[in-house]
């Protein structure tokens, strides 16, 4: 029987010596982590932009140079405006990302974030030009349950998004609400709507209630956005 | 042949219907499964006669899981993309019956040298019905195999449907029994000889 002491010695020693190797594993990957956690967001901002990729390949190359060639990144504070020089440790701040097609301005988006099933949902969403049409929507971290929850990254979920419209008739923020079941083609709030999951109700409304959170923290800028194309049309 | 984890002593079967939609899922998953199941038999069985009785089971199991931890952080810096798709699946590595299973019934009295193979032959056990099972489902739930599209645009259009129940758990399980059966029928077959 070996002593209290030397049990306490022994695991001591061996938490330290696999503490020390992991730590040294983590610290040594972790600019190449990062770099590869700034590809996936630019990845999926040119995606939910509808970048596609099914032609040529992406490689990091090309990923770097489409996204510095089209998006621009605009910061704005609560109230709308844009910030020339943010101060990026503020947390009020708000990031858009506008893409542009040939010149001319293709389309917004935002990141979006909040409580899904099990954890937090992270995301980007986008709108065309007009700043009240559906462009897409991504999720490229959550932790919902495969197959259910986490269906929300599938084609089929994001796909139903595009073409809705986020505004109503008298010009105000409704958001997209993710439902249970199908729409309904007779829906006079169809456009308004998208299919449910089924068995994945609460990441269903979770998504529902921080899109029209994060939506409703841009609102001052893009109401903006839309009034100055009213104008411009007039 | 007799002795294969999934087949014949039924361990850890959880990631076997998870991550194999796709072979190259399966492939990777195999490698983490065959680093982490080899070295952490050679660790413990180089420590076998050194570590305390009483918390045998815990340095186990943290060796195991540094390990795994190692691997996930390796995977997230060269194979990111990966990683994504492997997701909690790499991490529950550690829950694999098969890991712990060898380290408490191998590691814990034979040599190094020993152990090392048997983590290696296990783990191989392990990849040869993954990859298997991997490789039904994507042919029959995606038409294609590592990627390749097999099943033709012409096979489509005249009227050949990819199965898409394959791509669900169920259809893991079904291949999974199937694989099982098989493997034991063949085995009784050895035996009778």
């Amino acid at each position: 029987m070996r002593s209290d002491t030397y049990t306490i010695f022994f695991t001591l020693i061996v938490t330290v010596i696999l503490g020390l190797l992991i730590s040294i594993t983590a610290d040594t990957l972790r600019t190449k982590q990062e770099i590869n956690e700034d590809l996936d967001i630019k990845k999926n901002i040119l995606s939910v932009l509808g970048y596609s990729h099914s032609d040529v390949e992406w490689t990091s190359n090309k990923i770097q140079s489409i996204y510095e060639n089209n998006i621009k990144e605009i910061i704005i504070d609560s109230k709308g405006n844009e910030v020339q020089k943010p101060d990026l440790s503020n947390v009020d701040v708000l990031k858009i990302y506008q893409s542009t097609e040939n010149g001319l301005l293709s389309g917004y988006a935002i990141p979006i974030s909040g409580k899904g099933l099990w954890g937090t949902m992270y995301g980007y969403f986008a709108m065309d030009s007009d700043a009240s049409t559906v462009k897409g929507i991504t999720f490229y971290k959550h932790k919902e349950t495969p197959g259910l929850g986490g269906e929300v990254d599938k084609d089929w979920f994001k796909n139903n998004f595009v073409g809705k419209k986020l505004i109503d008739a008298d010009g105000k923020l409704v958001s997209i609400e993710v439902i249970k079941g199908y729409v309904s083609n007779s829906d006079s709030n169809a456009s308004h709507k998208v299919d449910g999951i089924s068995g994945a109700t609460i990441t269903g409304k979770g998504v529902t209630t921080f899109l029209k959170k994060d939506l409703q923290k841009y609102e001052p800028y893009f109401a903006k956005i839309r009034k100055l194309n009213q104008i411009d049309s007039l | 042949m007799g002795e294969n984890p999934i087949s014949i002593h039924v361990l850890g079967i959880c990631s076997a219907l998870a991550i194999t939609t796709k072979i190259d899922t399966a492939v990777v998953m195999t490698l983490a499964v065959i680093a982490v199941l080899s070295i952490s038999n050679t660790v413990i069985s180089l420590l076998r006669n050194n570590i305390p009785n009483k918390v045998r089971i815990i340095i186990q199991m943290s060796v195991i899981a540094s390990l795994v931890i190692i691997a996930d952080q390796i995977l997230k810096a060269y194979m990111y993309d990966m990683s994504k798709l492997l997701g909690v699946f790499l991490g529950l590595i550690i829950t694999n019956c098969i890991v712990l299973g060898r380290a408490e019934a191998f590691a814990m009295q034979n040599s190094p040298g020993k152990s090392f193979l048997d983590g290696l032959g296990n783990g191989l056990g392990y990849g040869a019905i993954l990859i298997s099972v991997a490789f039904f489902r994507e042919i029959i739930g995606f038409g294609s195999i590592y990627g390749k599209q097999i099943i033709t645009n012409q096979m489509y259009l005249s009227g050949y449907e990819n199965n898409g129940l394959m791509i669900l758990s169920p259809g893991a399980f079904f291949i999974l029994g199937l694989i099982v059966w098989a493997h034991r029928a063949y085995t009784k077959v050895l035996d009778k000889e």
